[in-house]
């Protein structure tokens, strides 16, 4: 079902604003992981954790589910479909799997987290810091590939996306745009 | 973005050849996720948790 004009544009208004959303929220975790990984300071790492952590589930989550859902809205309410174009396809893979990493990855973080209430030693909370910084470091350039694809929309029509559009050539000769 | 109508590629009585910059990507998406999957399976244990000593013993000094 292809949207009207207003109804796209109000869901690219949602859908830009909680992806943008979902990178600078990646940003603010990479900066409290950078900043405890420089601190000496055994209450700054833990606190740095605590906020990793209301971050990555008040923020980063519900951004990263509301851009795939928002995603799937814009492909499957315009005409550039989900399975038309191999960028559409590559974007959703992405996040697809940008989401998954992150649902997966969060558990952990979350029970680290927990660990700092009772952990002493800040040197142990410590090391788990370069494994945060190797995931949320992929995870960003995975959503900065994403955009790109997302603004470049670089050329490449799927054999499915072909045959609707040789389809809609033979139903409406005289063409049609996208709304 | 810069592209607001879907391209139309082609019109003769074939579909147009994969671009190579889709096979260049998706040969990429093929080892990064088997990359993934061999991690996960091989790790066992993924996350944090695999790159710090077990909690009940935090508070104890080496």
């Amino acid at each position: 079902m292809i949207m009207s004009p207003g109804l796209r544009k109000f869901a690219l208004i949602v859908h830009l604003t909680v992806s943008v959303g979902w990178i600078g929220a990646v940003i603010a975790y990479l900066a409290l992981v950078i900043a405890a990984m420089n601190s000496a300071d055994d209450q700054m790492v833990r606190t740095a954790l605590t906020a990793m952590k209301l971050i990555g589930w008040y923020a980063i989550i519900p951004l990263a589910l509301a851009s795939l859902v928002t995603g799937l809205i814009m492909a499957l309410g315009t005409k550039w479909g989900l399975f038309r174009h191999y960028w559409v396809i590559f974007s959703l893979v992405l996040t697809i799997i940008a989401v998954g990493i992150l649902l997966e990855h969060m558990h952990p973080a979350s029970f680290l987290a927990g660990v700092t209430a009772e952990a002493h030693n800040g040197g142990r909370l410590r090391e788990a810091l370069p494994s945060e910084l190797l995931h949320a470091g992929v995870g960003l350039l995975v959503l900065m590939v994403v955009q790109v694809l997302n603004v470049y929309k670089p050329r490449g029509v799927t054999p499915y996306g072909w045959r609707k559009q040789q389809e809609q050539r033979t139903t409406s000769p005289a063409g049609d745009s996208v709304t | 973005m810069s592209q607001t109508q879907p391209d139309h590629e082609s019109t003769v009585g074939k579909p147009p050849p994969t671009p190579l910059w889709v096979k260049v990507f998706g040969v990429i998406l093929i080892v990064v996720v088997l990359l993934i999957g061999i991690m996960l399976i091989s790790g066992g244990e993924h996350g944090p948790g695999r790159h710090m000593p077990s909690t009940q013993h935090s508070t104890e000094h080496p």
